[in-house]
């Protein structure tokens, strides 16, 4: 299929993109990596009017770091963080993760900040990065906003951005040097969307918890008791916490399979952690 | 319409093109580039990948605007490129294509991997080759001439 | 085999790859022609409606073509003799009722495809909805709006087919197992999809048709009839095709459409069909549902089998041959190579408001193994048997040969049984074991299954003819030419699409005329430039277009040897045809200055020999009722009891196709098929709602099998030429195909035997297994 007619055109800096995006929100999409926005036009799903094309702004491919966080621009790739291209604040689990999504050659135009803003329910970067306890920092006519990532995301496709708001960077917290992780991805075929997807993190000496997944037909969903009785649990335990956690998402309509799906996938995340 | 500039296969080339022209129909319409193949249009099968500024991208997904002063490589390029002529001759040799529709895109991921040091085991190359889809030879023949054109070239390369 | 060799036997490396290297091929799409204008189809939302208005916005008028705007194209109609038949027609553009989810009502001309695209979007269709028929078991014998009214039911066909006594088997049998298996719709899905460029030629005053289709000869066939033209008035050419597996082999609405917009608008128009409308409107294949009892006795020895088998063959039929075949192929193959003397087979053919059913590598094949190969594992488990031993006591052996199974199927010759002790070889048997016995540290259960099969290939009249074919594919051609300089011309009426005809076929005249095959071109797809024949399908061209280059060779060979003779000036029973020569006891004469003189200085001929090097051969083998390659392939798995995923980790193949022509594009062509087969086993399918509607569209949702997941592919071979062809060589094609689902599914099985859970259905999805796995457990 081919899109329908839309316009272009390409800002030379972020301030320009948020003027446009203001003036036009009602008919204008961000064009960062394209990944998934043009295969939406292809199909016929997403027809805007006008594309904003940020994908080459500088302001939005920088990588910084201070003693306590990573901030990496919107516009930074899968592939910069899979290659270790840009400072890494989590011990490894940010390379894994990308190099885990879709494939290569997506990976090279796809970015952080897309995907953030699309928040597809089995998007990986909104479930990591909720569970690492990053911020996204906005910026929109009315200048720069903080948000928490936990909570960035409101349901299927649906997050906090206001429609003339762009995403500018997203500020991770750094785990300490014995932080440990676990991640999984379960799919059938490699690169595919993720039919359930967990991210367990131990850190400040086993004090900070958390457990987080995806692909549960909504936004990444904080496995509260389970991250609280995570150390120290029999596996029946741990499966009662999983369970008690998905009984309060019942509004998410997850099917049997489904529940076993995430179940399996967080308590294997969880012991990939304790390992 | 858009003006753009861009290089393709180290040629200078200037064109007015609809914003909703991809850069695979760019590529394949405007400038009779036809060895970059279509097979989904939604960024699955592989068939369209090219080299965007020396990096595999699927040309269905990107849109020629948004190339404007980009570097763009296709499977018509690759003149002298040692990596390149070592992978046609053993895909010839080990009977990696069929009917052909995937090989120039499997060609340039194939590339990319040795290039990248991702093609050292039989593993790695399988798991870098999940993005290209091929229906006719069920893989095997490929992934013995990728391996074996790393034996020949070298890792990395060099 | 020696390097100099460069005919039967020798692993040439192919022609094609040149250009497909460089991103050379020419595939539909690749073709230019000024003024061409793009075409997109408005296609019905609706599985069942009547069409109650076309509106067209204004500025659309010329551009917007409905059936009322092509009067003179008739219906596709499919004939057969079967008897009981129902043949509904098929207007290409539909007319008062869209009877799929995707079926062509409008096409819109632009030019470019997005435009074409707008278009299509633009205009309004009114429906009258209907209720869909969705459910062929439950309503093959009506429903509330059958698919064709004037039928009163919603069947093609039906039929039985028996022998022996099943009713004596079921009484005397010890053991009896009794299973539902099922076969989930699925896409052939060839890389490439379809695509079609029409334009005329008032030079030649043809309208040609570039498609990508196996089959051009019969497509000319077709379009004569259906816009009433003379076939010398049409070209059909089949260039460079992507993959073609089945799919491409019939006939569609969108050629009949494409040219006769080409005739009334006098400009190039194309079709490049797109993923989504592939996936939606090319033929859907293997849709099968079964329930079957087979009785043994405690032996294992199979007494007979009892078989009930429903095909959904959706709304119309795929001309030529319609859906008629699939349902009486896999009665037919059901027994498989087995000596069972005892047989029943109901077989119902149904129409559905889906897309219309076509053939898919292996077609009636891949499913009726799927269930006979299932249900001797079933068996071995209820007689305490390993399965390959109840194989074995089954198979039908090399003495017994030829033998026609109770199916009616002429099993020409091969040891079925080394074929299974071969595979168990390649597998290591004892080593997969042992490690199912040591247990997977992760918790996984590894599975070992097996499935054998007989491949029916290059079959003919007599094979057709039983399933009521009106076209009998029973023959190919060659045209074959030595020009002035030597060089020589293949002419061939096949369409390779993958499979290096354009290299066997040259092997094949290297053989007979001692000529280097890389003077040798081949001509195919084309019906300007090629004699007439049938295409590419059904594991028939290197048997059959090898066997008319053979015999083409061979003509050339002796005119070559008559006018040789003559110029050296001997007997013809002295000169040998070989190395590019043809030479005799005192000196020789290149084939080139055989040509000349044949062309050029035709005062040199003898007495009684014409000029020119020109000859047309056709070949049938000398049994149509086909001949048979076969194999046994094994599947190691390890199943997730917990996620339900399924992981290949070994796979092998032990296959005979008499004398191979290219050992290297024999294992290519299994490779392949085994790959397609795993898809159908493990990952490929289109379902269809409650409403019709069918729920894979993209590639996100239709699974096809890639690199990662794919095991490497062990292949061993037996070898046991055919007295009825040339050189005694066998199709086998499709075989890979056909075999995956049984072993893979017998693997499962064996891998989850110890909960006592089965998976009788394709794709073996997670949920399925893990269904299986629930059921086993609340079973006890």
């Amino acid at each position: 299929m081919k899109p329908p007619a839309v316009d272009y055109i390409r800002p030379q800096s972020l301030a320009e993109a948020i003027e446009l995006l203001a003036r036009r929100s009602d008919e204008a999409r961000v064009l960062a990596g394209g990944q998934s926005l043009t295969a939406m036009m292809n199909l016929r799903i997403a027809s805007p009017g006008l594309l904003i094309d940020i994908a080459r702004l500088p302001e939005l491919a920088v990588a910084s770091e201070d003693g306590a966080a990573v901030t990496l621009g919107a516009c930074i790739t899968h592939a910069a963080i899979e290659d270790g291209r840009v400072p890494d604040p989590s011990c490894g689990l940010m390379p894994r993760v990308a190099a885990t999504l879709s494939h290569r050659a997506v990976r090279n135009r796809g970015t952080l900040g897309g995907s953030l803003a699309l928040s597809d329910p089995a998007a990986e970067w909104p479930v990591v990065l909720t569970a690492l306890d990053a911020e996204i920092v906005v910026r929109g006519p009315n200048g720069r906003r903080s948000l928490k990532c936990a909570g960035f995301t409101t349901g299927i496709f649906e997050t906090r951005l206001n429609g003339d708001e762009i995403i500018e960077s997203v500020r991770i917290p750094k785990l300490s040097g014995d932080a440990r992780w676990g991640y999984l991805k379960l799919c059938r075929k490699a690169g595919e969307f993720a039919n359930a997807l967990a991210v367990a993190i131990i850190d400040a000496g086993g004090e900070d918890r958390r457990v987080v997944i995806g692909a549960a037909n909504g936004a990444p969903l904080v496995l509260e008791e389970t991250s609280r009785v995570l150390a120290g649990s029999t596996d029946n335990g741990m499966r009662e916490a999983v369970t008690a956690d998905l009984d309060r998402a019942a509004d998410r309509h997850l099917d049997d399979y489904q529940r076993n799906l995430l179940t399996v996938a967080a308590m294997r995340a969880v012991q990939q952690a304790l390992q | 319409m858009t003006a753009i500039r861009l290089r393709i296969n180290g040629a200078e080339v200037a064109e007015d093109v609809p914003a909703r022209l991809s850069l695979a129909d760019f590529l394949r319409e405007r400038r009779n580039l036809t060895g970059t193949h279509l097979g989904c249009e939604h960024g699955v099968c592989g068939a369209c990948t090219i080299l965007v500024d020396g990096e595999p991208a699927r040309s269905c997904l990107m849109l020629a605007v948004a190339c404007d002063e980009r570097e763009i490589e296709t499977i018509e390029g690759f003149a002298g490129d040692r990596v390149m002529d070592v992978l046609r001759r053993n895909f010839h040799r080990h009977h990696a294509l069929q009917c052909g529709y995937c090989t120039p895109a499997m060609l340039i991921t194939a590339r990319d991997l040795i290039l990248r040091r991702r093609a050292g085991s039989e593993r790695e190359i399988r798991d870098g080759l999940a993005g290209n889809i091929c229906r006719c030879t069920g893989y095997t023949n490929i992934v013995t001439a990728i391996a074996a054109a790393v034996g020949e070239i070298g890792e990395g390369g060099a | 085999m020696p390097d100099d060799v460069r005919g039967i036997g020798a692993s040439l490396l192919r022609k094609e790859d040149e250009r497909h290297l460089h991103g050379r091929g020419q595939f539909v799409a690749d073709v230019k022609l000024p003024g061409t204008m793009d075409v997109a189809f408005v296609r019905s939302p609706h599985a069942h409606a009547r069409i109650r208005g076309v509106s067209v916005p204004p500025e659309a008028k010329g551009l917007v073509f409905t059936a009322a705007d092509l009067p003179g194209v008739k219906p596709i109609r499919v004939v057969s003799h079967s008897a009981g038949a129902k043949s509904p027609p098929w207007p290409p553009l539909a007319t008062d009722k869209v009877r799929y989810v995707g079926e062509a009502i409008a096409a819109c001309i632009a030019p470019s495809r997005g435009e074409a695209e707008d278009l299509a979007a633009a205009g309004t269709v009114v429906f009258e909805p209907l209720d869909p028929v969705i459910d062929p078991v439950r309503d093959m014998r009506g429903s509330r709006h059958p698919v064709h009214e004037q039928w009163g039911d919603n069947l093609y066909i039906e039929h039985v087919l028996e022998g022996g006594d099943i009713e004596a088997a079921a009484r005397t049998a010890e053991v009896t197992v009794t299973r539902e298996f099922r076969t989930q719709r699925q896409s052939g899905a060839p890389l490439e999809c379809r695509g079609i460029l029409a334009y005329r030629d008032h030079r030649l005053d043809e309208v040609v048709l570039y498609s990508s289709t196996q089959t051009p000869h019969t497509v000319r066939v077709a379009l004569a009839e259906i816009l009433d033209l003379e076939e010398r008035c049409i070209r059909v050419v089949a260039p460079d095709v992507g993959g073609g597996f089945g799919p491409k082999a019939r006939l569609y609405p969108e050629e009949i459409i494409l040219a006769a917009l080409a005739l009334q608008l006098d400009h190039p128009v194309r079709w490049i069909e797109d993923r989504g409308e592939h996936l939606l409107t090319a033929a859907h294949t293997r849709d099968h549902h079964y329930k079957v009892t087979a009785y043994a006795d405690r032996g294992g020895r199979i007494l007979g089998v009892d078989a009930e088998i429903v095909v959904d063959a959706g709304a119309y039929g795929l001309w030529p041959q319609g859906p008629y075949h699939e349902a009486s192929m896999v009665a037919r193959a059901l027994p498989g190579p087995y000596t069972f003397p005892n047989y029943r087979a109901r077989h119902h053919t149904v129409a559905t408001n889906k897309t219309p059913l076509g053939p898919y590598r292996g077609v009636g094949r891949p499913g009726a193994c799927f269930v006979i190969e299932r249900l001797i594992d079933e068996i071995a488990r209820a007689v305490a048997r390993e399965p390959n031993d109840v194989r074995a006591l089954n198979l039908v052996r090399p003495e017994q040969m030829p033998f026609t199974t109770i199916g009616g199927l002429r099993l020409d010759n091969g040891d079925y049984v080394a074929s299974v002790k071969l595979c168990a070889e390649l597998l290591d048997l004892p080593a997969a074991r042992a490690r199912q016995q040591r247990g997977e540290l992760d918790g996984r259960k590894v599975g070992i299954g097996f499935a054998t099969f007989a491949e029916q290939t290059a079959h003919g009249a007599a094979e057709f003819a039983s399933r009521g074919a009106s076209i009998i594919p029973g023959f190919e051609s060659c045209t074959a030419r030595v020009l002035t300089d030597g060089s020589v011309v293949l002419m061939v009426g096949i369409q390779s699409h993958g499979q290096g005809l354009e290299t066997v076929l040259s092997q094949v005249a290297a053989e007979e005329l001692g000529i280097d095959p890389a003077r040798i071109s081949v001509r195919h797809g084309d019906t300007e430039s090629t004699a007439f024949g049938f295409g590419t399908f059904a594991s028939r061209s290197m048997v059959m277009s090898g066997g008319a280059v053979a015999r083409a060779g061979r003509m050339l060979r002796d005119k070559l040897c008559r006018i040789g003779a003559h110029l050296l000036q001997c007997d013809l029973a002295e000169v040998r045809c070989a190395d590019g020569v043809v030479a005799g006891p005192r000196g020789s004469v290149t084939i080139a200055e055989i040509a000349k003189v044949a062309h050029l200085r035709m005062d040199g001929l003898p007495a009684g020999v014409d000029p020119l090097l020109d000859v047309t051969a056709t070949y049938e083998p000398g049994i149509s009722t086909g001949v048979f390659s076969y194999a046994t392939h094994g599947a190691v798995v390890a199943v997730d009891p917990e996620t339900g995923f399924v992981e290949l980790l070994d796979y092998a193949v032990a296959e005979d196709c008499g004398t191979m022509v290219n050992p290297l594009l024999v294992e290519g062509q299994i490779r392949g098929g085994v790959v397609q087969g795993i898809g159908t086993a493990l990952y490929e399918e289109i379902p269809y709602d409650e409403t019709g509607q069918p729920l894979a569209g993209t590639l996100a949702d239709y699974l096809m099998p890639g690199a990662a997941e794919m095991p490497a592919i062990k292949i061993g071979h037996l070898h046991t030429p055919t007295p009825h062809t040339e050189y005694g060589m066998k199709g086998m094609g499709e075989g890979g195909a056909v075999a995956p689902p049984a072993a893979i599914a017998n693997a499962v099985r064996d891998a989850l035997s110890a909960i006592g859970a089965e998976v009788n259905e394709t794709p073996i999805s997670p949920r399925r297994v893990l269904t299986a796995i629930r059921n086993a457990r609340d079973r006890g």
